[in-house]
């Protein structure tokens, strides 16, 4: 009983961080079709905001001594600056251009990031303790769930649901509703383009920032290329989850977490280090069946 | 195809092939040892990139993915010429057949071709069905398969840990011949039925399924030709440096290879030879200025990482505001030749 | 003054010419129907006062402001509402909320909640069918319902102009006559002035007003809708009898 719990609280927590990154790329996808391959290294910015440049292996902490309550809002707004930065300064200019041009710009872009990183701070990855109290295990009905694990899911429900409630109950969000459907026929009703693309950036490097105060507490390390795998698996979910809608984005990231969870336990030992070779093959797998993605909803064709 | 679209479009490998001869003597005519490393090291993205040109340029299918076949690659190098005895310890998994095999550089890069378009046919079957930006997420995946399976399996890989002691070629020919054969190989099948066909595939998705051709099929057959490339490539890069470990072939080489492919222009052969040459030098100025100049008694030097955020400003730009490349869907030709043909791959440029 | 004036404007798309130097003018409360024949570049001409593809040349002008190349939102807010071809409800939203969603516009200004709600009651009362199904999702809808919804949803932002592609594509004819009487109501009722593209000039015949013939991208005719409906000139120019 209580290890399966344990395996359920893994997966859900695995799920949560997969469904967060996964929202933060349809949300941009939806509106502007640009798969974005900065997403990454937003998220692993948004922890290397909390320390002072430096190349020791030892982190210099300089933000990240703030109290909670201020460190996360500034987090967020970090993620959030950042990537409504990389639209002003780069994918505005790209809004003509087709998808495949839009994406390797995005590549292009996260390496600048990311380097940018490691020029300030070296590619060596660097201990930090970002919020420690949350290590600490709980008992739940004789599981010993860690509580960051149980923080990490109720935020991610809290985000969904305000994010649900944002673009249900918001002017904002139901011209970011609208726009993502028809991007045109929203224009034509007098919806600002840039002002949609720029909220949904605006949330999307939200998102990134709380998926960085999470795995910067879960693994107590800050890496430069701590955002790839993370973005990968949101890729995944995403195309599963048919490309551009939110509520799949969503669904496909808690399945791909789930799955994951599920391998690593029934995975042989000597296989375990290849769950996410797995995963990735599980897809693909997926894919010849459904290119269409698992659960493409019907408001969701693919605007050409 | 005809014999008179290769008689006219043959100009261009062939130039193509002279510059390459040029910069081989080039580093004859200077001799040093680091400069020599330099050409080689220019050789091995040429091959690279026009191995990528071949599904990118004629498919217009992004693929984010082909360092895998690099990786497939430069791991056939590691398992076949590396002595038994160094084999032993670093990778004490391998069958008994490999751990004995002991075979050139060259027959090693011949394997390491097989290899990786036996690899690319079992990818490409599945990618291949896929479309536009889902396809270029699915080569993705692929790229972090691979190296998350040759990251973690100890036995055979070394895992995350340096493969050392693969011999080392230190001769520029034979990563000029190797070069060469890309650069041939990717014309023959670019102009080639199946190249025709893809890249009308390309332009006109629509007409070209309406009039019989397979799409998924002509695309698995450029995915396996590049892929046969890279994975040459990449055993020829693990002899040029002797050592290999995954992320040799990841997201850094990704990167620089897609980025040189993008500058030059990844409509045309010629584009991506010349994205390569010249991201190269941008690449080796950089290179210098980090490891700093004295003037005077100080010395200058820019800090670690300039050199990628200048080639992703770089790309950055060329995107924004010459997003066909440098070369812009053309070729190299003579003046002579500068009639248009079916491709619009027309005129003399530079 | 003219409420609608364009001078000169064409439209290209790459190589190919769809609209070639097309001159004209709308007054205020007009009706206006553009007809011709498939590819005669009509939905083109929309599209370039829309903004939605700037023409490549001419100049459009809306009240007196120069539009030429303004982006869709601006034109949007200036008041004129574009109604495309094939009915792009947004499928997935509810009819009320695709009917909210133009209102943005004007949430700057004083009162404009109270003056929204107004309005959804106007365009209930006009459509009543879509105040039964109001919190259904918009893609579930009839095509006669899902072109009533995009007529609704252009009128709830309060416009000037109302340009709409082709009312009649995929309706049964007598749907086709319910979105018509409502459209020349509604024209009575508001002063709106109207454009309205279709390809046959039955419509344009049967509603009365000012008709104008396209094909192959310019202007052929242009006159009183019945007076030119039965002369010969039409017929030869709808189907380019004479021309050789």
């Amino acid at each position: 009983m209580g290890s399966l719990l344990q395996v359920i609280f893994d997966a859900a927590a695995l799920g949560s961080l997969y469904a967060l990154a996964a929202l933060g790329i349809a949300l941009i996808f939806g509106v502007m079709r640009l798969v974005n391959f900065a997403h990454g290294d937003v998220i692993a910015f948004s922890v290397f905001a909390l320390l002072w440049p430096s190349v020791d292996a030892v982190a210099v902490v300089f933000a990240g001594n703030l109290p909670w309550f201020l460190l996360i809002p500034f987090v967020l707004a970090i993620g959030a600056g950042l990537s409504v930065l990389s639209e002003i300064v780069v994918f505005r200019r790209f809004r003509r251009a087709n998808p495949a041009t839009m994406m390797i710009a995005s590549f292009a872009l996260g390496f600048v990031i990311r380097y940018f990183l490691l020029m300030l701070f070296s590619s060596r990855p660097k201990s930090i303790s970002l919020l420690p109290a949350l290590s600490q295990p709980v008992e739940i009905m004789g599981a010993r769930i860690p509580l960051l694990q149980l923080i990490t899911i109720t935020v991610t429900i809290a985000v969904l649901l305000g994010l649900i409630a944002f673009l249900r109950r918001t002017r904002f969000g139901l011209e970011m509703r609208a726009a993502a459907e028809n991007f045109t026929m929203a224009r034509m009703l007098g919806v600002r383009a840039n002002r949609v693309i720029m909220g949904a950036f605006a949330l999307s490097g939200a998102l990134a920032a709380a998926i960085a105060l999470i795995l910067g507490s879960q693994t107590g390390t800050a890496n430069i290329m701590m955002g790839a795998n993370v973005m990968l698996m949101a890729f995944i979910a995403t195309v599963i989850g048919g490309m551009g809608s939110l509520a799949g984005a969503v669904l496909a990231g808690f399945l791909l977490g789930a799955v994951a969870t599920v391998m690593q336990v029934i995975l042989p030992p000597d296989a375990r280090a290849f769950r996410d070779a797995f995963v990735y093959g599980a897809v693909i797998l997926v894919l010849i069946f459904r290119p269409q993605g698992l659960l493409s909803a019907r408001g969701t064709k693919e605007r050409v | 195809m005809s014999l008179s679209v290769a008689r006219r479009t043959v100009t261009t490998p062939i130039l193509l092939g002279l510059l390459l001869v040029a910069f081989a003597l080039l580093a004859l005519v200077v001799g040093s040892k680091p400069f020599n490393q330099t050409i080689i090291d220019i050789f091995l993205k040429v091959i690279f990139v026009v191995g990528l040109w071949v599904f990118i340029g004629n498919s217009g299918v992004i693929s984010f993915g082909h360092t895998a076949f690099a990786c497939l690659g430069g791991y056939i190098a590691a398992w076949t010429t590396i002595k038994p005895m160094l084999k032993g310890t670093a990778m004490p998994g391998l069958p008994d057949w490999l751990m004995g095999m002991e075979i050139p550089f060259w027959a090693s890069a011949v394997l390491a071709a097989g290899w990786a378009a036996l690899w690319a046919l079992i990818f490409g079957a599945v990618l291949m069905r896929l479309s536009g930006i889902a396809a270029s997420i699915a080569t993705f995946a692929m790229l972090a398969m691979v190296n998350s399976i040759y990251s973690n399996w100890e036995s055979v890989t070394a895992a995350t840990s340096s493969v050392v002691g693969i011999p080392i070629v230190r001769s520029i020919w034979p990563y000029l011949i190797a070069a060469l054969i890309a650069v041939f190989a990717a014309w023959a099948y670019g102009i080639s039925r199946h190249g025709l066909a893809l890249r009308a595939a390309r332009d006109e998705p629509t007409a070209a399924a309406a009039s019989g051709i397979d799409i998924p099929r002509a695309r698995l057959i450029a995915f396996v030709i590049s892929g046969a490339i890279m994975g040459m490539g990449g055993a020829l890069y693990a002899h040029s440096i002797g050592i290999v470990t995954p992320d040799t072939f990841y997201l850094g080489l990704a990167f620089i290879t897609l980025s040189m492919l993008v500058v030059g222009g990844m409509g045309s052969l010629s584009g991506a030879v010349l994205g390569v040459l010249i991201l190269s030098s941008l690449i080796q100025i950089l290179r210098w200025l980090e490891a700093g100049i004295e003037i005077g008694t100080t010395t200058f030097a820019l800090p670690g990482g300039v050199q990628e955020i200048a080639l992703g400003a770089v790309m950055i730009l060329i995107l924004m505001f010459r997003p066909a490349g440098i070369m812009g869907n053309r070729d190299l030709s003579l003046p002579r030749g500068a009639a248009s043909d079916s491709q619009g791959q027309t005129g003399p440029k530079t | 003054m003219s409420l609608l004036a364009l001078s000169n404007v064409s439209v290209r798309y790459g190589r190919l010419t769809a609209v070639r130097n097309v001159s004209f003018s709308m007054a205020e409360g007009e009706i206006l129907f553009i007809t011709g024949p498939n590819g005669a570049g009509k939905s083109s001409l929309l599209r370039a006062i829309a903004g939605v593809t700037p023409p490549a040349g001419g100049r459009i002008d809306f009240e007196g402001h120069d539009i030429t190349g303004r982006s869709p939102e601006d034109i949007a807010r200036l008041g004129v509402s574009m109604v495309p071809e094939g009915r792009d409800v947004f499928g997935g939203l509810t009819i009320e909320e695709n009917l909210m969603v133009g209102t943005g516009m004007h949430a700057r200004e004083r009162g404009w909640k109270a003056r929204a709600a107004t309005e959804l009651e106007a365009v209930y009362a006009t459509f009543p069918i879509l105040k039964d199904r109001r919190h259904t999702q918009a893609g579930l809808l009839s095509g006669g319902q899902q072109q009533m919804l995009v007529i609704g949803r252009a009128l709830m932002t309060h416009p000037r102009l109302v340009a709409i592609d082709e009312p009649s594509l995929g309706l049964a004819p007598n749907i086709t006559d319910q979105v018509y009487e409502r459209l020349i109501a509604l024209q009575a009722e508001r002063k709106l002035t109207l454009l309205i593209v279709e390809q046959s000039s039955t419509r344009a015949m049967m509603a009365g007003g000012r008709m104008m013939l396209m094909r192959g991208g310019e202007i052929l005719l242009d006159g009183d809708a019945r007076a030119l409906g039965q002369s010969e000139a039409m017929q030869a120019a709808y189907f380019g009898y004479g021309e050789h």
